[in-house]
């Protein structure tokens, strides 16, 4: 399946270096660096107007850096000859002319780079359409278009796969045939990015994740660090603080003393605090548990750099 | 390129548009068979003096009119419905090399829109002549030889207005705006230029492409320009357009 092997040797096969693109007086991206390495499913998360499809556009070579560097493989995109055979992309599923059939699509695109027609009918069998090849795009629900925009990344078997918010207008099993499609093709040893505003999304489907915010790099870590920075934990306040402490240690929580006084504990649900702290009659005034899932990590982590937000209250 | 060739080939064949255009055409050429015919059954009736006296436009006449604006059309469609519904960015992620994508364009829109000029004028001439017969209607009767240039002007001048559609396209990414531009080149402007002053009303009225096919076959009454020099400013509107075209194309961001 995979045509190049040698991919999985190369450690940096995506690499963004000071990059920044401005239109007039709007900076979309700002001194951008983060590299992408091959193997795994790497999230590009960010809010609307963040900057991932300018990246991803710099990147594909379809728009000018104002400046920095955005390389493919070591060099830039638009140097490649037969650029199918090395990258993949799906920017816009809407982006077919509904005139055409799909089979008509993957063929137009699959031969100015030399991709024989049983190819075309090969992706279109892999991503679920062969029975609709024939048919118009125009036809198509948004659904069969990403299926079909990602027919098109696969035709030439490339070892670099970008997906530009490939899981919009998907049911259920469309965005769960396209998780499993992208890891596969990580666990091939190919470098798949994938953007996406939705953290849940990238949770079951990404290793690792570059977040942005406002055009900059926000963090560039694996999904289990992300977790890690913002764990579970129970908020306890209590008259008794060093009792407390010592009897949740002792049933194996850990617990930390928040510079308000207050309790962090870890390992232990609130039933089992409460349970523990009536058993030695320790009063409590508050058990707060957090739930810090990676959505909420997510959104405190771009929370400053969100451009539209809907405000809270609204003048009349 | 020859794959690139091939890709925008299939690109043009296989939307939707392009056989609507090439069906209008082919409409247009029926509709020079049923002049011919109405003009040879008219002929007919006619007292014999008369008959010598009949001036009637010739077969081709009706495809005259359409073709530039069927190839117009044809032109600008080639390269706006891309930028329309972003397929402009999947073209160019496929062949990243925009002077190719741009030539390999340029040279399937040329050849489809030559080879639709002079095969449809080629055919409404023939049809006329065949449904005419050997009736002497004056501008039935001249022979092949003679209207050879004109026919082979035809053809280009739908190549070279196909050709500045896209190239017009391509420079303002926009149907709307593209079309339009060709309508004033080719029906407004010649209707203005008789209202500047002598003798730039005909100076200006023979540089205009519908003008110059006339001229390059050497059959206008009291042409302005040389067969030449008019072959030389057809080819130049081409050029200029694809020329913007290309210049765009290259420097802004799709």
């Amino acid at each position: 399946m995979c045509r190049n092997a040698s991919y999985t040797t190369v450690e940096r096969v995506i690499e963004v270096r000071e990059l920044t693109k401005s239109y007039g007086r709007t900076v979309a991206v700002d001194g951008l660096s983060f590299q992408v390495k091959p193997g795994s499913v790497t999230g590009f998360l960010g809010p609307n107007g963040a900057g991932k499809s300018t990246t991803m556009r710099i990147l594909l070579g379809l728009d000018a850096a104002s400046s920095g560097e955005a390389l493919i493989n070591g060099g830039r995109y638009t140097g490649l000859r037969r650029p199918m055979y090395e990258v993949g992309a799906l920017l816009d599923a809407n982006a077919v002319h509904s005139g055409r059939s799909a089979f008509d699509h993957l063929r137009c695109l699959a031969r100015s780079n030399r991709i024989g027609t049983r190819r075309v009918a090969e992706v279109l069998e892999q991503v679920g359409l062969a029975g609709v090849a024939r048919k118009r795009v125009g036809g198509f629900s948004l659904g069969m278009k990403q299926r079909l925009g990602i027919a098109a990344a696969l035709l030439g078997d490339p070892g670099v796969l970008m997906f530009d918010e490939p899981v919009n207008g998907l049911d259920p099993d469309g965005v769960r045939w396209i998780r499993e499609l992208m890891r596969s093709l990580a666990a091939e040893g190919r470098t798949v990015l994938v953007s996406s505003h939705l953290m849940s999304e990238m949770e079951l489907t990404a290793d690792r994740l570059v977040i942005i915010g406002r055009g900059r790099l926000i963090a560039d870590t694996s999904v289990r660090e992300l977790a890690d920075r913002f764990r579970r934990g129970v908020t306890v306040r209590s008259p008794r603080s060093a009792d407390l402490t010592a009897a949740l240690a002792a049933a194996g929580a850990t617990v930390d003393t928040t510079p308000s006084g207050a309790l962090s504990v870890q390992g232990l649900a609130v039933d089992e605090i409460g349970d523990l702290a009536a058993a030695r009659g320790i009063p409590l005034y508050e058990v707060t548990p957090h739930s810090a899932t990676l959505e909420e990590a997510y959104m405190e982590l771009t929370s400053d750099s969100v451009d539209y937000r809907a405000e809270k209250s609204i003048a009349r | 390129m020859t794959d690139v060739l091939f890709s925008e080939w299939l690109k043009l064949r296989s939307a939707r548009s392009t056989q609507w255009i090439l069906a209008t055409v082919a409409g247009f050429v029926t509709l020079c068979a049923v002049w011919s015919f109405y003009i040879a059954r008219y002929w007919d009736g006619l007292s014999p003096e008369r008959q010598a006296k009949l001036q009637a436009a010739p077969a081709e006449h009706p495809l005259v009119l359409t073709l530039p604006l069927c190839m117009a059309v044809l032109g600008v469609l080639a390269i706006t419905s891309e930028y329309a519904t972003g397929l402009m960015r999947s073209s160019l992620a496929a062949v990243p090399r925009r002077g190719v994508l741009f030539a390999a364009k340029a040279a399937s829109v040329g050849g489809v829109a030559s080879a639709t000029g002079l095969l449809s004028v080629g055919v409404a001439f023939g049809l006329g002549r065949l449904i005419v017969g050997d009736r002497a209607i004056t501008d039935f009767r001249t022979p092949v030889s003679e209207e050879l240039p004109w026919l082979l002007s035809l053809g280009l001048s739908a190549a070279v207005v196909a050709l500045v559609g896209l190239g017009l396209g391509t420079a303002l990414r926009s149907t709307a705006g593209a079309v339009t531009g060709l309508c004033v080149l080719l029906f407004v402007l010649p209707g203005l230029a008789p209202l500047l002053p002598a003798p730039w009303d005909e100076r200006f009225a023979a540089i205009l492409p519908s003008n110059l096919a006339e001229q390059i076959a050497g059959d206008a009454a009291d042409p302005v320009l040389g067969p030449v020099p008019a072959l030389l400013i057809l080819l130049a509107y081409a050029v200029t357009a694809l020329a913007a075209g290309l210049v765009v194309l290259k420097r802004r961001d799709s």
